[in-house]
């Protein structure tokens, strides 16, 4: 039911999420906030059953802010990565695994590239231009397929952005009526795009 | 729906006249939604030693993980290279460790022997039973359709052209039937002292 | 509040004020103090001989046996305490066998020597146990190769042409330093071990109360009653 975007351009990525927190058939908050920053450049966005979402954001983002502190730098992107994908696949394979779909944006200000990591509850791993988790993927990969391009500025790359929230507003039954946008760039992580990057999906639905 | 087919993938392996050939697509799906293309399911062990690993995606990537892991506490300790028969017992070994909560792979290991050059090729399931033939092996979820292509098209002693040839036109034509894999595909002909890596196309849908 | 046995199984090999670990020094006394083993590797293989003296004429010196195969292409002899040996025998096979289980064939003769020798080292630094009181020669052939290695109670492993170890080992050494070559063949290998034991040996040197053990292409077999008898006769 919950649905998050990502998309890596060429010196940032953006990453969407709705703000539904559902019990079942009852929503029970609005304004749900589902992304966790693991620093100044690495952004994590996480969907899935209910404690393990933040459980597992948690404990990924203490330990990548004590990797900073133990050794006075930090790990890139892909480490950061590959260090969240080893826990969830040790924790999948346990008595208590952890469900949740994660999207992992970053910015790597060592080699100055942008990346953007999808993965699974099974751990599965893969680094993406465009990519999205939930019932959102059938609707918007084909749009992003359409209108992606790398180079396109961070305002173009909102506006694709907006296709595809308004075309899961439009067509998808689920009522996910505000998104949260997130950049993530040289400069660091800032919500994005007029009202504090809150996208009022219904509006666009509308208006497209 | 199968667990070894919530990713889609698959992998062919030929024996060529002192050649072998490895291939595999390159989609990466969730049950039929296709999410990436440009996945990596084959592997480098050593110079002239490949493994692919089609099944579950999430555990191509730990169990290729893992075993590099191994293979490199064995070159490490030995001071030598794993050769393909070691590798081939290394693989067995490591899914029937997992005997009653299995790594979703079916691995192919394809090399020559470093010293007498042989080709060799092999097959496991997914706890471990090794498969050597002496002609192909496949693997992944159009087994079957690649079967039948191997079985139309592979002769013996063909030279590494040919055997490029054989082994794309089976994968291509097997995964054109699979709604599950595709989206091109990785070949490698490894030869005596040279390694060739090619794309090829597939209908890409 | 730890248990009795958890406040006395720290290691008893501990550092002696100037450096040395007397526990191993002991253990390589009572090595110095062991019957007599010789080992030499000749071109087409290797030759390993040891004495073993009878302390009573009503003694059976053809049912236990102090050379033993670890594999067919490896094997291995002793000087020191013989329990000690057999559990580090025991250790070898199984090394051997779950190397060969895990990599489908058969263990190089080195990596065997380097598991065995782990083993003695974890017994000098692990609580409540003692050194083995034995140094072992390991000999094997592979890759068209024969090894010769010894190892001692401290995890330490040299590869040696010829090697004495036990009583009279010293001057053991300085007759194999002479009479070696580095084209020695396995015939003349075998003459060469069975004087060096000769050396030192006190009495009669019979079938019974000696032993011979040979590696080759072929494998690793201890010479029978008979085979030895021969190269006794030839040699004395």
């Amino acid at each position: 039911m919950e649905c998050l975007i990502g998309i890596r351009f060429k010196d940032y990525v953006l990453l969407a999420a709705d703000r539904i927190d559902a019990r079942s058939i009852v929503v029970m908050k609005h304004d749900e906030e589902k992304f966790v920053s693991l620093s100044d450049n690495l952004l994590m966005a996480v969907t899935g059953e209910a404690g393990d979402t933040a459980q597992f954001s948690e404990y990924i983002a203490k330990n990548v802010q004590l990797y900073k502190m133990r050794n006075d730098y930090e790990l890139s992107p892909t480490a950061a990565a590959h260090f969240t994908r080893r826990n969830l696949a040790e924790y999948l394979r346990s008595r208590s695994p952890y469900q949740c779909n994660l999207l992992l944006a970053g910015y790597d200000k060592g080699t100055n590239t942008s990346h953007l990591f999808y993965m699974d509850y099974l751990a599965t791993l893969v680094e993406l231009p465009y990519c999205a988790h939930g019932y959102g993927g059938y609707f918007t990969l084909s749009t992003m397929d359409a209108y992606y391009k790398e180079d396109l500025t961070p305002e173009e790359g909102l506006a694709l952005l907006k296709k595809c929230i308004a075309e899961i507003s439009k067509r998808l039954i689920v009522n996910l009526p505000t998104f949260q946008v997130k950049i993530v760039d040289k400069d660091g992580i800032r919500n994005f795009g007029e009202n504090d990057g809150i996208v009022e999906a219904r509006k666009l639905a509308n208006s497209s | 729906m199968s667990i070894m087919a919530y990713n889609g993938g698959a992998v062919v392996a030929m024996k060529g006249k002192d050649c072998v050939a490895i291939a595999a697509d390159r989609r990466f799906g969730v049950q039929l939604q296709t999410i990436g293309f440009d996945a990596e399911r084959i592997f480098r062990v050593s110079d002239s030693l490949f493994v692919g690993i089609p099944g579950l995606a999430t555990d191509t990537q730990t169990v290729h993980e893992r075993l590099r892991f191994r293979t490199n506490m064995y070159e490490l300790r030995e001071n030598r290279k794993v050769t393909p028969k070691v590798l081939s017992s290394m693989v067995s070994n490591f899914l029937y460790e997992h005997r009653f909560g299995p790594y979703f792979v079916e691995p192919v290991v394809a090399g020559l022997d470093p010293k007498t050059h042989v080709p060799y090729l092999c097959a496991f399931d997914l706890i471990g039973c090794p498969n050597e033939p002496e002609d192909f092996v496949v693997s992944g979820t159009c087994e079957e359709q690649l079967y039948g292509m191997c079985e139309s098209l592979w002769k013996p002693d063909l030279s590494p052209e040919d055997l490029f040839e054989t082994i794309s036109q089976a994968l291509v034509n097997a995964c054109d039937r699979d709604a599950i894999s595709g989206w091109g595909a990785k070949v490698y002909i490894i030869e005596k002292d040279k390694v060739t890596v090619k794309s090829v196309r597939t209908r890409m849908d | 509040m730890a248990s009795a046995s958890e406040r006395y199984s720290f290691s008893l090999t501990t550092f002696s004020p100037s450096g040395k670990l007397v526990q191993i020094e002991y253990a390589l006394a009572a090595v110095a103090s062991g019957a007599p083993t010789i080992g030499i590797k000749a071109t087409n293989g290797v030759v390993l001989a040891s004495e073993k003296k009878h302390k009573s004429l009503l003694y059976d010196g053809t049912s236990v046996w102090k050379i033993e195969s670890i594999n067919p292409y490896i094997g291995m002899c002793y000087s020191g305490m013989g329990p000690d040996y057999r559990l580090l025998v025991k250790t070898a096979r199984k090394a051997a066998q779950s190397y060969e289980l895990m990599y489908g064939e058969r263990i190089p003769t080195v990596q065997l020597v380097q598991r065995v020798a782990s083993v003695m080292q974890e017994y000098t630094q692990s609580g409540g146990v003692r050194p083995f009181g034995v140094s072992l020669l390991i000999c094997g052939w592979d890759d068209d190769k024969p090894y010769l290695l010894q190892c001692d109670p401290s995890g330490a492993y040299f590869p040696w042409k010829a090697t004495a170890m036990g009583k009279n080992f010293i001057s053991g050494k300085t007759f194999l330093e002479k009479r070696y070559k580095d084209d020695i063949e396995l015939e003349d290998a075998i003459h060469t071990a069975i004087l060096a034991l000769k050396e030192s040996f006190e009495g009669q040197m019979t079938p019974e109360n000696i032993e011979l053990g040979i590696v080759t292409k072929d494998g690793f077999r201890r010479l029978n009653v008979g085979e030895v008898k021969d190269y006794l006769a030839n040699v004395l």
